[in-house]
């Protein structure tokens, strides 16, 4: 960063369109502020809707800009909209949009605060925005607050309940440790380097002849990134949160946060550390290894089903980590590797989501969300669980559904660089996603053959907002199964690279 | 600019008062005690900031954070009560001081190692964005520069957080008896009645 | 060799431009300090020595005259005054951000480079720093506005 130059500029010039999503998310952050504070409980009813409306339309400049096609750069570089940048874009509002489809009935029946629940939704999913964009250390790490406050106090939504006070407090504490960790490593970095920009922190450590410091720095960012996405051994904190949140949060978290850890962490290696394939890679593919293995057997224990896709949504970290791992060898292999990450975030994100809608459905009739109070839901709910076995199945990986093609595009990034590494890595993916299966047939069975626990077998009546979250999650895990070309079509890595140097 | 050797007895100085803060911090049963040996600390890394030339970061130091943040640390201490004491002799999971120590201490191996392997010959002696880039020119006339120019956007990025932050506190802080009737249920998982399935009118 | 450094700095008014700004500056602050603290010392250890020592019960209570305290003095606080103490760090730091534009509202500072050229002006911020710093202080009146409406402000 040559500060002197920078001085010279007096007013940087604002791209308004390519802000735009952000400027939608400000504006709508302050109407639902405003409408809370002098509309009073008459306004309640209005907050779901008017988000909801809010978050289609910062959907709107995405699309014009995704259109456009131009790859827009501000700040010197330190904020890029290119289609890396969209696509996540797009991701992060419209799981926002399903979240807040989710939450509608869930908040208001609950009596509890809607106003402040929705602005702090949208103030995290701002946060998740402009981490799509960031490209130096300030902005990374202004949006990984950004996104992660808010979290922490939507964990804790049930004030009442020490399940989710609990979840609250142990999310924060392992969120704070993680930041303060992510941190040492970023003014390490800076203190290298000089520079806050990922594109300068990458030329000014290349070639480095003593890499003890680059080596520790990385170290650092890599493992605050890694409780970010729940990897293995600092996935801790998430099963007590998952299972003690309000479940709409628990699917918020399980989605929108973790893919938005998984944008920062690609972003800053990708970009930052291309040239030290010697630290990282060995770091990335022992947490993915660790974490595949071990998220899968401690999901095969469990009992309630939130509490196991916390353990299968750690292991899924470690699917989407693998690619990462090989990222290093060559060009090829990163585009590769974050076409792999960027489809399977998507895919996951659809399934993922799904799985809680039912969850957060079935929850209405039986209150719990035990796997043996599925019993007998092929019965009385013949469409949930339907609906159920499609997300499972696709978590697991079964063709026709969605989950298979992420599978593959991770195989096929870990097999590119011809590296024992990657095909050692692609072995465990194979062995882990047997193990996975286990779980998820175990559900299925016990939703088709086992009957009900207590002999109710009334229909459950899914309330629109949920009918919709389920059709749009069963959409695309179904569509992006048959027809891979739609998705792969938007989650080319070139202009990422390039501008990545 | 040669580092002088006053520099460098100040550095020593400051040095041993911000351990000796931090040591503090942990070292005292009473919390009210451990804050205000935070606040030792805290002022000696003002002071550091000073020595090398960074003068409103040094005034934003003792501001912000000798000023307000220990202010809210102990709001904190006193909301949660002094005389409540931790028993320390308890330890819920089994020899988990131990392999907190081992750990701690091979993390700060590392650091250390990390630092003075590759410190020297890495540390690039670029000036600081918050000391002087330029001479002849306040520092704090070259941080509005780049809060105004680079980071003009993290800038209003920080006002959504700060304000985000006033929200959480008040929904944290607010009481429950205010806020919502306790569910009846114990179960984490559902509201509290199953309601009728078209909530959008119903809420007309 | 540190020692051997230290000596002429402390006469640093007549030594040559090899001292940094750092020691000249903060030379008088430093002797300042040092001074309060003598004082203190002073006052203090004189006060100790020629003072009369009657040790008496009745000087040891809170009031020597009028009402007992009753319970403790450090009871547990009100959970709302926290958000007063929160509002005032956020308020602090909105402060720290307004600082440095204030310096240079209208004001040019010429940057200069070792040999004296002036190599380039900085204008003020003008309308568009204007425009960037009224968004940030509306967006943080937002958390004031919902705090009121709230009626958290209220002082019970």
């Amino acid at each position: 960063m040559n500060i002197l130059a920078a001085v010279g500029v007096d007013n940087p010039p604002l791209d308004w369109h390519a802000l735009a999503p952000e400027l939608v998310l400000v504006g709508l952050l302050a109407v639902l502020l405003l409408v809370d504070a002098f509309g009073g409980e008459r306004s309640r009813w209005a907050m779901p809707s008017l988000t909801g409306i809010g978050l289609l339309a910062a959907l709107i400049p995405v699309a014009t800009l995704a259109y456009d096609g131009v790859v827009r750069s501000m700040f010197d570089g330190a904020y890029v909209v290119d289609n890396y940048a969209l696509l996540f874009k797009a991701l992060f509002l419209i799981a926002g949009y399903v979240v807040v489809l989710l939450s509608t009935n869930y908040i208001a029946e609950g009596d509890y605060w809607e106003g402040e629940y929705y602005q702090l939704l949208v103030a995290s999913l701002l946060g998740m925005t402009v981490m799509a964009s960031a490209r130096d250390l300030i902005s990374v790490f202004l949006a990984l607050e950004l996104l992660s406050i808010p979290a922490y106090m939507l964990a804790a939504w049930r004030k009442r309940d020490l399940g989710s006070e609990e979840a609250g407090m142990k999310y924060y504490l392992m969120g704070v440790f993680a930041s303060a960790i992510l941190l040492y490593g970023m003014s390490l970095l800076y203190g290298m380097t000089g520079s806050t920009l990922l594109v300068d922190i990458a030329g000014a450590i290349e070639g480095t002849e003593v890499p003890a410091l680059v080596a520790l720095a990385v170290v650092l960012v890599v493992v605050g990134f890694a409780f970010k996405v729940s990897a293995v051994p600092f996935h801790t904190w998430a099963p007590d949160t998952y299972q003690g949140a309000p479940t709409p949060v628990t699917a918020f978290l399980a989605v929108g946060s973790k893919a938005a850890g998984f944008v920062a962490l690609m972003t800053v290696v990708l970009i930052a550390f291309p040239t030290q394939p010697r630290i990282f890679e060995p770091l990335i593919w022992a947490l993915a290894a660790v974490t595949m293995i071990v998220g899968n057997l401690i999901a095969l224990r469990q009992t309630n089903l939130v509490r196991m896709l916390a353990y299968s949504g750690v292991a899924q970290a470690g699917y989407i980590l693998a690619p990462l791992a090989v990222a290093g060898v060559s060009g090829a292999s990163a585009a590769m590797a974050v076409e792999a990450v960027s489809t399977y975030l998507v895919i996951y994100a659809a399934m993922n989501l799904g799985a809680f809608a039912v969850v957060i459905a079935v929850a209405r009739k039986t209150g719990s969300a035990e796997i043996d109070s599925y019993g007998g839901l092929f019965s009385y709910s013949p469409v949930l669980a339907v609906c159920m076995s499609v997300f499972l199945f696709s978590l697991a990986g079964i063709p026709p559904l969605a989950g298979w093609y992420g599978k593959l595009t991770i195989f096929l990034a870990l097999i590119e660089p011809g590296t024992l590494a990657g095909y050692i890595l692609a072995v465990i993916v194979g062995l882990a996603s047997v193990i996975a299966l286990f779980y998820y047939a175990r559900v299925a069975k016990v939703m088709f053959v086992d009957p009900a626990p207590d002999g109710d077998t009334t229909p459950i009546r899914v309330p629109m907002s949920l009918a919709a979250a389920l059709t749009i999650t069963v959409a695309v895990t179904l569509v992006v199964g048959v027809l891979p070309q739609v998705l792969a079509r938007v989650t080319g890595a070139e202009t990422f690279l390039s501008i990545g140097g | 600019m040669e580092t002088t050797a006053v520099e460098y007895v100040v550095f020593a100085l400051c040095a041993v008062i911000v351990l000796a803060g931090a040591f503090g911090v942990i070292w005292f049963r009473n919390p009210v005690q451990a804050a205000l040996s935070l606040v030792a600390t805290l002022f000696g890394v003002a002071v550091l900031f000073l020595n090398m030339n960074a003068q409103f970061l040094a005034a934003v130091q003792v501001i912000v954070y000798t000023g307000a943040i220990v202010v809210l640390i102990l709001f904190v201490i006193m909301l949660l009560g002094v005389d409540v004491e931790e028993d320390l002799e308890e330890e819920p999971l089994v020899g988990q001081r131990v392999i907190a120590l081992v750990i701690a201490a091979g993390v700060a191996g590392l650091v250390v190692a990390g630092v003075t392997l590759g410190g020297a010959d890495l540390v690039s002696g670029a000036r600081s964005v918050t000391g002087s880039i330029v001479d002849d020119v306040s520092n704090i006339e070259q941080i509005g520069r780049l809060l105004f120019t680079e980071y003009v956007f993290a800038l209003e990025i920080t006002a959504v957080l700060l304000t985000i932050a006033v929200i959480a506190a008040v929904v944290m802080s607010r009481r429950p008896s205010e806020v919502e009737p306790l569910p009846a249920e114990n179960a984490s998982m559902e509201p509290p009645e199953p309601m009728e399935p078209e909530a959008e009118e119903v809420f007309d | 060799m540190l020692l051997t450094d230290i000596s002429p700095l402390l006469s640093a008014t007549t030594a040559g431009e090899s001292y940094s700004d750092f020691v000249r500056s903060y030379l008088t602050v430093a002797i300042f300090g040092l001074l309060a603290l003598g004082m203190v010392a002073l006052l203090l250890g004189v006060g100790s020595i020629i003072r009369p020592n009657r040790p008496q019960p009745g000087k040891y209570l809170t009031y020597e005259s009028g009402v007992d305290p009753v319970g403790e003095a450090w009871p547990q606080t009100q959970v709302r005054y926290y958000i007063f103490a929160l509002l005032f760090v956020i308020f602090d730091v909105e402060a720290v951000f307004i600082f440095p534009w204030a310096t240079r509202l209208d004001s040019e500072t010429a940057l200069v480079d070792s040999s004296g050229n002036v190599f380039e002006i900085l204008g003020p911020y003008g309308s568009y720093g204007l425009v960037k710093m009224l968004l940030f202080i509306a967006v943080l009146a937002l958390g004031l506005v919902y705090a009121w409406r709230k009626k958290v402000l209220r002082w019970m």
